[in-house]
């Protein structure tokens, strides 16, 4: 929404950025705080579950290693939008951000199957300590995925329009894919903190 | 100025309840924000004499017990999050480009929309008292006691939902003046000429920036542990209600330091305008700024001190606290530098500014005693605590707030406020809170614990609960002799000419009140004091070329629709999630009009 | 300000083109492979976990620097980002070794579970109880 705000006036950035850049770098510094909150919050209470299962009963590595290696090429495809759009070609840049549209649909449907396979071998968000943990912090993560598809089709609806996205269609995806880059690494945390390591 | 306006676009001056409703002018937020700020300020106070009354005689039968803990928790939630910081929001609104030389904020409908947010969330925070009982666990809100288990009621969750909407304006209008700071100040504006005031603002900002996820992490779990099983902060389940205590204090000490930095930069502003020399020690205060806010994220668990800490982390916090007392002490240095050898004109303004740097040092003094975990574990929950609090809140923060009042009232009215009414409001303030707080210390030290609703006469606490009765009321009286200068004044002529105090910074460049689109022609910045600089060495302001075009932002709509949309949502979580999927409708649709909108 | 001067300037921003992003990504999921057969590795805990820090680290930088252009861009950005992501990192290392430096005081912590054999019907059980679920 934030990304839409058009410089106005005649004012000069004494910062030498886009405001809308920097805005979205001091918003993702802000991320980074919600998100290690959500993971130091797991980690404090690994360890502390009263019953099982625990994450050594339920975890599947190689099907979440699967969803990495999707949300991984959605970062890829993201970045060919991001480069299509800087150097004047819509035709790649709309087909790059369908293909990250739908990996991000790809690993939002691994995640859903995870939950409900948790949850059909007996963890959920009241069994122990480890379901509350890691269900709403992959839960957030989720969620953040789902907002930035949202933000992503917005793009590209909006880029089928007449006048496409504007004339600042290469500020717009770079905003979009700071924030779709992001919630890539925060699964690259995840990943290794959560799932990897023992 | 005005001989220039002919040359602008007709500014549009009708003020209908429309053009209030769709504004994206700063100085419109920013009356807004004062306006409400302050509505809740006298909510809050009202609350305040409330729960005085209670206690002015033992075993007092004002209000019953239930009452009671709804109305010392919302008293603190009201002065905290719907009082003190929309009120330092105000100014920075009205000032912040006009300080730095700009015309508008960055984002001038983001900020609209922090506005109505925050209003949303401040309605629904208090019509918890309507809707089944207002939050009753406290501010801090500590598990268990918040569970469900134990305050069933839908008070609590008032609290989380009211705290997630205030916290998601914060977070907007704090990214939103960050970028302005960081990104649209006039030419010569270096980040080492900015106003003081600015510079504390941009700490505030990165503070609450950088807080704020993670009380929203904490909301979210009590939330969850309220309404969907799980159990973070249950410990027969595993959970631990510490873990509440950390993430609350890693925010909501910071949050001490946001609503208290305002104050201090309103009062570096004062005070070198009135001693008619410049601020002493300028790059010390801006360093001992941000020297507080980066040890104020190291500092949290020493609200903690009696959960069972071990010794190292005891030691560690108490070593930090106690340095926060350094900056704290250079500041206030420099503010008495500047006031030394200066020609000083006495007016309110300037009485509230020395009566803070007076009323905050005794604050900051009591507060460094309880940066000691034995002499902590005495005052823990006393009413010691809370005189602390009150100096460095009320003392400190609101008599700031009441400095900038009469210090700008002129440049955004063009009227000022009554003198003989402006000294009466500052001794009766001044009195009655050195008579409410002070006894409090006497109190505390004589073990009475904070938060009961009544005591027996038997304990001696009789006298200097009256005493702090008395003196609240006398608080009360000097508030409502600042509602009659308010009223009065307002309907005076404006007079004021564009720098009436003979200040240094560059709102005092433009007319009183501003235009709308700030300044005819953008300043060019030459020194820290950049008026006195003009002044000294005879640079006229520019003139405004003829025929020029300033581009403003055009009214909208969406900002407003989009904090309905908000207000739904949150309606909709207490009550039926129908609403709730309305409102996402509503944000949805907003954000893609939004979006769409012409700015230009 | 948002000129197609400024647009052209932006796509010297980054020098990287499509091929170079190919090599990146290539890279990045080597090192998700490394990582994955790290954890099946065997290794003692503290090495492996010390090892797949150290990989994701690597991986959070490559994006961070090259896919977000944090490289190519200004100073700012990096300054911005950075300060959130150590400030952040350092409160919640302390608040972690906080925890795990307190005795635990929350009742069943540190004691080692029974297998889940014991206990799968019943929290299968507690899954399905539909009041559980509300």
């Amino acid at each position: 929404m934030a990304a839409s705000e058009a410089a106005h006036g005649e004012h000069h950035a004494s910062a030498g950025v886009d405001n809308r850049l920097l805005l979205m770098w001091i918003f993702l510094a802000s991320e980074c705080l919600f998100f290690g909150s959500l993971i130091s919050t797991y980690l404090i209470f690994k360890g502390e579950s009263l019953v099982r299962p625990l994450p050594e009963d339920v975890f599947d590595i190689p099907l979440t290693s699967l969803s990495t290696f999707v949300l991984l090429f959605s970062s890829f495809t993201m970045v060919l939008a991001v480069y299509g759009a800087q150097h004047a070609r819509p035709r790649m840049m709309k087909l790059a951000l369908l293909a990250t549209i739908i990996a991000g649909l790809i690993f939002l449907g691994f995640q859903v199957y995870e939950f409900k396979t948790f949850g059909e071998e007996g963890l959920n968000l009241s069994t122990n300590q480890f379901g509350a943990s890691f269900f709403v912090l992959t839960g957030f993560h989720g969620t953040h995925v789902g907002v930035g598809l949202l933000y992503l089709g917005s793009m590209l609806i909006g880029s089928m329009r007449r006048n496409g996205l504007g004339r600042d269609t290469a500020t717009h995806v770079e905003i979009a894919g700071l924030y779709w880059h992001f919630v890539d690494i925060v699964w690259i945390v995840i990943f290794t903190v959560v799932y990897l390591i023992p | 100025m005005a001989t220039a306006a002919g040359t602008l676009p007709a500014v549009q001056e009708e003020s209908t309840l429309w053009t209030w409703l769709t504004t994206v002018d700063h100085k419109k937020i920013g009356a807004m924000y004062g306006v409400s700020g302050f509505a809740f300020f006298l909510i809050g106070g009202l609350e305040a004499l409330l729960i005085r009354t209670q206690l002015a005689v033992p075993n007092g039968t004002v209000i019953d017990a239930d009452r009671f803990n709804q109305l010392f928790t919302m008293h603190a939630l009201t002065m905290i999050f719907l009082a003190i910081m929309p009120l330092g929001a105000s100014f920075f609104n009205y000032f912040l480009p006009l300080m730095i030389g700009a015309r508008d904020v960055a984002f001038p409908r983001l900020n609209a929309l922090s506005f109505w947010v925050f209003l949303a969330g401040a309605l629904l925070l208090s019509s918890s008292f309507i809707f089944g009982g207002a939050p009753d666990g406290g501010w801090f809100a500590y598990a268990p006691l918040s569970a469900e288990e134990f305050l069933p009621g839908s008070g609590l969750d008032f609290y989380v939902v009211g705290l997630l909407i205030l916290g998601t304006s914060s977070l907007m209008a704090s990214l939103n003046f960050a970028v302005t700071v960081i990104n649209m100040r006039a030419p010569g504006m270096s980040m080492m000429r900015l106003p003081v005031f600015i510079w504390m603002m941009l700490v505030v900002n990165f503070l609450l920036i950088l807080s704020l996820p993670v009380i929203t992490v904490a909301l979210i779990q009590l939330l969850f542990d309220r309404n969907f099983t799980t159990n973070f902060f249950t410990p027969s389940e595993g959970g631990d209600p510490i873990l509440w205590q950390h993430l609350f204090w890693v925010f909501a000490h910071p949050e001490v330091y946001v609503l208290i930095l305002p104050s201090m930069g309103i009062v570096s502003e004062v005070l070198p305008v009135f001693a008619r020399k410049p601020l002493f020690g300028y790059s010390a205060i801006v360093f001992a700024g941000v020297a507080i806010a980066v040890l104020g994220f190291a500092v949290w668990s020493h609200h903690m001190f009696t959960t069972g800490l071990d010794t190292v982390p005891q030691v560690v916090f108490s070593a930090s606290t106690m340095a926060i007392a350094v900056p704290t002490g250079i500041k206030i240095f420099n503010w008495l530098g500047t006031l030394y050898g200066g020609s000083i004109h006495f007016n309110t303004a300037m009485y509230f500014a020395v009566a803070f740097i007076a009323l905050f040092t005794i604050g900051g003094l009591s507060g460094v005693m309880h940066a000691s975990p034995p002499v902590d574990s005495q005052q823990q929950d006393t009413y010691f605590i809370v005189a602390h609090i009150h100096y460095v809140l009320f003392g400190g923060a609101i008599a700031g707030i009441f400095a900038g009042i009469y210090y700008w009232f002129p440049k955004m009215t063009g009227r000022f406020l009554d003198e003989t009414l402006g000294k009466l409001n500052f001794w009766l303030l001044f009195i009655g809170m050195n008579i409410t707080f002070f006894p409090m210390h006497f109190l505390g030290l004589s073990g009475m614990p904070r938060r009961i609703y009544t005591y027996d006469s038997d304990l001696g606490w009789d006298t200097w609960n009256m005493v702090a009765t008395v003196g609240s009321y006398i608080l009360g009286i000097g508030i409502i002799v600042f509602l009659i200068n308010f009223f009065w004044t307002m309907r005076k002529e404006p007079t004021a000419s564009n720098n009436p105090w003979g200040a240094a910074t560059l709102e005092w460049a433009t007319t009183s009140p501003p235009p709308e689109h700030d300044f005819d022609v953008i300043p060019e910045v030459r020194d820290r004091d950049p008026l006195w600089y003009d002044r000294d060495h005879g640079i006229e302001q520019p003139e405004p070329q003829p025929g020029v075009h300033i581009h403003l932002p055009p009214p909208s709509y969406f900002p407003l629709l989009m904090g309905l949309g908000v207000l739904l949502l949150g309606v909709g979580v207490l009550s039926h999630l129908a609403l709730t999927a309305l409102g996402a409708v509503i944000i949805v649709y907003s954000v893609w009009g939004w979006a769409l909108e012409p700015t230009d | 300000m948002a000129s197609d001067a400024h647009t052209a300037e932006k796509a010297h921003g980054s020098p990287y083109g499509p091929r170079e992003y190919i090599i990146i990504t290539l890279i990045l999921a080597v090192v998700t492979a490394v990582e994955f057969a790290l954890s099946y590795s065997g290794l003692a805990t503290l090495p492996l976990a010390t090892l797949l820090i150290l990989l994701s680290a690597v991986k959070f930088i490559a994006v961070v620097a090259l896919f977000m252009h944090l490289r190519f861009e200004s100073r700012i950005f990096t300054q911005m980002f950075l300060f959130g992501f150590i400030l952040g990192a350092a409160i919640l290392i302390a608040l972690i070794a906080l925890f795990w430096t307190a005795t635990s005081d929350a009742i069943g912590g540190d004691e080692e579970l029974p297998p889940l054999e014991h206990h799968h019907e019943e929290s299968r059980e507690l899954f399905l109880d539909p009041e559980r679920l509300v």
